[in-house]
């Protein structure tokens, strides 16, 4: 996160972290192609040859949010290929939220995992606590055969501390809600820390709906947030 | 919400979440020199490309007749630049596209330039005529009382003309082209930060790496150093005792503690020859902590090599004549003597010449070779000796021993490891052939205190030793066929 008090513009930075072709990019991409230009730049790749992002994936976001405030929001995808493992933790510093985007299929249920454990070594290699980061989970490729079922995903996302999202991200299915549920919760840690509600007379409850409005979000913002299985994202979390 | 951490790379953060950057360090100035001259060039209207603090990037310009003719008079020349230094510093606004005009009637388009929503610069297109413009405007003739109406009328229609609008789409062109430039630009140069970080961050893990091996290389070396000052020790406090033993031994062989029957003879001849081995195996033990620790010392003399061959030939004929191997002496004439410690240098020979016996069975023969060296200075065994050996080859460059069996032969693989201390090369062979495994690495450290190398090969020239069926293959891994060690010490070069 970096604020600018004095041009009242708050950049937020957000990654897309999860294991080799679960379809971070393709996130990005979707968003992109969902969104209407007004508040959204170019989307930025930095990749191989064959299509496998190299150091990372950058899309732009800027809103005027209600009250005085200017926000920027910076989407990161970081390359999931095991021997990029540096890069990762370069992209990963200063993220002020992190979606986690792993593939429904149950052939990648370890890769998943291992990414998963990953994402924890990196967040404290540069002194974070995945703990206190907000932290969405999405399930992508549900379009495909031989992935975890619905149901399983609904009763082991009842265990788990994070929002579940499904999604098809090549058809842009749960891409939207993905990043909302996200947006949501990095909103409600960085003000509770910072007060920025009050500072910048920001009405959070109106934060993520003016926001989804500025992206050409056409759809009830509250409705894409709430699809989540396990926890909602606009519900405090239980203190730890 | 951001830690800091040791590591952290700053400018990277800086150029990825958009904060500090710079229109020059997104573009080639070049490259920005180059979009206004083919503007220019397509539309006759003077272009210039001014970052954020007002510094010029880039133009393409060519002075008007009219604002020629102006600068020759005083006032002319006044207002002309109070107008340039207005359009410069002219704020293209919220909106990013402002005109300014100019006493002449001619307007300058102002467009900013802007790139991830922040302001990075400025582009100024002008002065060009709008095409509504027909009469010289009064401002223009009031600006100086010389101003001459007719040079002004006859000049003025010399200025580029063109309607507002499609400067207004030329502007908006112009400002996508450079967005895309910009943009490319952009992710150049933080491709190559990221290139750069990457590196810097596998260099520091590197680093750390480095850092855990070079401390458990550490612990090791000091290991080792224990281990060394425990074999000393050991070693001391076995030959003590020891000593005792051979010298009681010996008095009782020599009838002094009265006459023995032979069978008592006999079994005091036994603990005395099995004395003499432990006492020799305590003093290699010995040599090997002194070397280890670096107290050995050599006493130097002049050394002639063929006098220690023939001495370790003399010392060795017996034993090989009991076992029926046939051991002979190469001594090449008038051999360099070189400084080394003749003692030490038999102990060497001695110990190589004995382990051919006693690996090499019944029928098998043993040479020991001494000559002149003159291959290359190092004598080493480089694959690339045979080149510009011609060089190489006239010059005395050193002695070199050879002790060649038709032994068992030591596998390929193996020979890298018997010069290591305690190294045997199986397991069922020690109990076969017996010895320590300290000799060969005694033997080494010997050498090198000589400046000298050691190394073994193959015995390629042996014919199947005598007694054995003729035709007998060689197995695969070198065995059978017998070893030799080729021990070289340089000469001084003079």
């Amino acid at each position: 996160m970096q604020l600018d008090f004095v041009a009242r513009e708050l950049t937020i930075k957000l990654v897309y972290y999860g294991p080799a072709l679960s379809g971070k990019t393709t996130n990005l991409q979707s968003l992109h192609r969902l969104t209407t230009d007004a508040s959204r730049g170019r989307l930025m790749t930095l990749e191989t040859r064959d299509d496998r992002t190299l150091f990372f994936d950058l899309l732009p976001l800027a809103f005027k949010a209600d009250g005085d405030l200017s926000l920027r929001i910076k989407l990161f995808t970081v390359p999931g290929q095991v021997i990029h493992a540096s890069t990762r933790r370069l992209v990963l510093q200063g993220a002020d939220g992190v979606a986690f985007i792993g593939d429904s299929q149950l052939t990648e249920t370890d890769n998943n995992r291992a990414s998963f454990l990953d994402l924890r070594q990196n967040l404290k290699d540069n002194g974070l606590d995945l703990r206190k980061m907000p932290l969405v989970i999405q399930f992508n490729k549900r379009d495909l055969p031989n992935i975890r079922g619905d149901e399983e995903i609904a009763q082991l996302a009842e265990h788990g501390r994070e929002p579940v999202y499904k999604a098809v991200a090549t058809r842009g299915d749960g891409v939207l809600e993905t990043f909302l549920g996200l947006v949501t919760l990095t909103w409600a840690r960085l003000d509770a820390e910072h007060d920025f509600s009050n500072k910048f007379r920001v009405k959070s409850e109106n934060f993520v709906a003016s926001l989804a409005k500025q992206l050409g979000v056409t759809t009830d913002p509250q409705g894409l947030i709430a699809a989540a299985v396990g926890r909602d994202p606009r519900t405090r979390r239980e203190a730890t | 919400m951001s830690a800091q951490t040791p590591h952290r790379n700053d400018p990277l953060e800086a150029l990825t979440m958009g904060t500090g950057l710079r229109l020059e360090d997104l573009v080639d100035r070049e490259a920005l020199q180059e979009v206004c001259k083919s503007f220019f060039g397509l539309f006759g209207i003077p272009v210039r490309i001014f970052n954020e603090d007002g510094q010029l990037l880039g133009d393409a310009v060519q002075e008007q007749a009219l604002c020629q003719y102006l600068q020759t008079l005083r006032d002319g020349r006044a207002a002309c630049g109070a107008t340039v230094t207005a359009v410069k510093s002219a704020s293209p606004g919220s909106s990013g596209d402002a005109t300014h005009p100019c006493f002449t009637g001619s307007l300058y388009r102002i467009v900013a330039l802007d790139y991830d929503g922040r302001r990075l610069g400025r582009v100024i297109i002008g002065p060009f005529l709008p095409v509504e413009v027909k009469e010289v405007p009064r401002s223009l003739l009031r600006i100086d009382a010389g101003v001459e109406p007719e040079k002004a009328r006859e000049l003025m229609p010399k200025m580029p003309r063109a309607r507002t609008e499609t400067v207004g789409r030329i502007a908006k062109h112009m400002q996508a082209v450079l967005d895309l430039i910009l943009f490319s630009g952009h992710r150049a140069l933080l491709t190559s930060q990221m290139h750069l970080a990457s590196v810097r961050e596998s260099y520091r893990e590197l680093q750390e790496q480095n850092q855990k091996l070079t401390e458990s290389y550490e612990k090791l070396k000091e290991l080792d150093r224990l281990k060394s000052n425990f074999l000393a020790t050991v070693s001391h406090e076995l030959r003590t005792p020891l000593t005792s033993i051979l010298g009681y031994s010996e008095m009782l062989q020599e009838g002094i503690g009265g006459p023995l029957t032979a069978e008592q003879q006999d079994f005091v001849t036994t603990i005395r020859d099995k004395g003499e081995q432990l006492l020799a195996l305590i003093r290699s033990l010995l040599d090997q902590s002194k070397i280890e620790s670096g107290t050995m010392s050599l006493k130097m003399a002049d050394v002639a090599i063929g006098t220690v061959v023939s001495d370790v030939l003399s010392t060795l004929l017996p034993a090989a004549k009991r076992k029926g191997v046939a051991l002979t002496a190469e001594i090449a004439p008038r051999i360099p003597s070189f400084r080394g410690d003749p003692e030490r240098l038999r102990q060497v020979f001695l110990n190589l010449a004995e382990n051919a016996l006693k690996f090499t069975p019944g029928g098998g023969r043993v040479t020991l070779v001494a000559a002149t060296d003159t291959a290359d200075a190092g004598g080493t065994s480089d694959p690339d000796d045979d080149i510009g050996y011609v060089l190489f080859a006239s010059k005395p460059t050193g002695v070199l021993v050879r002790v060649e069996d038709t032994g068992i032969g030591i596998p390929h693989t193996e020979r890298s490891k018997i010069f290591d201390a305690f190294y045997q090369v199986d397991g069922s062979s020690t109990r076969e052939h017996g010895g320590t495994g300290l000799g060969l690495s005694i033997v080494k450290r010997l050498v090198e205190m000589h400046g000298g190398t050691i190394a073994v090969d193959a015995n390629t020239a042996t014919v199947p030793p005598a007694g054995r069926v003729g035709g007998d293959v060689a197995p695969p891994s070198g065995r059978g066929r017998g070893s030799v060690f080729t021990v070289r010490f340089p000469l001084p070069k003079r």
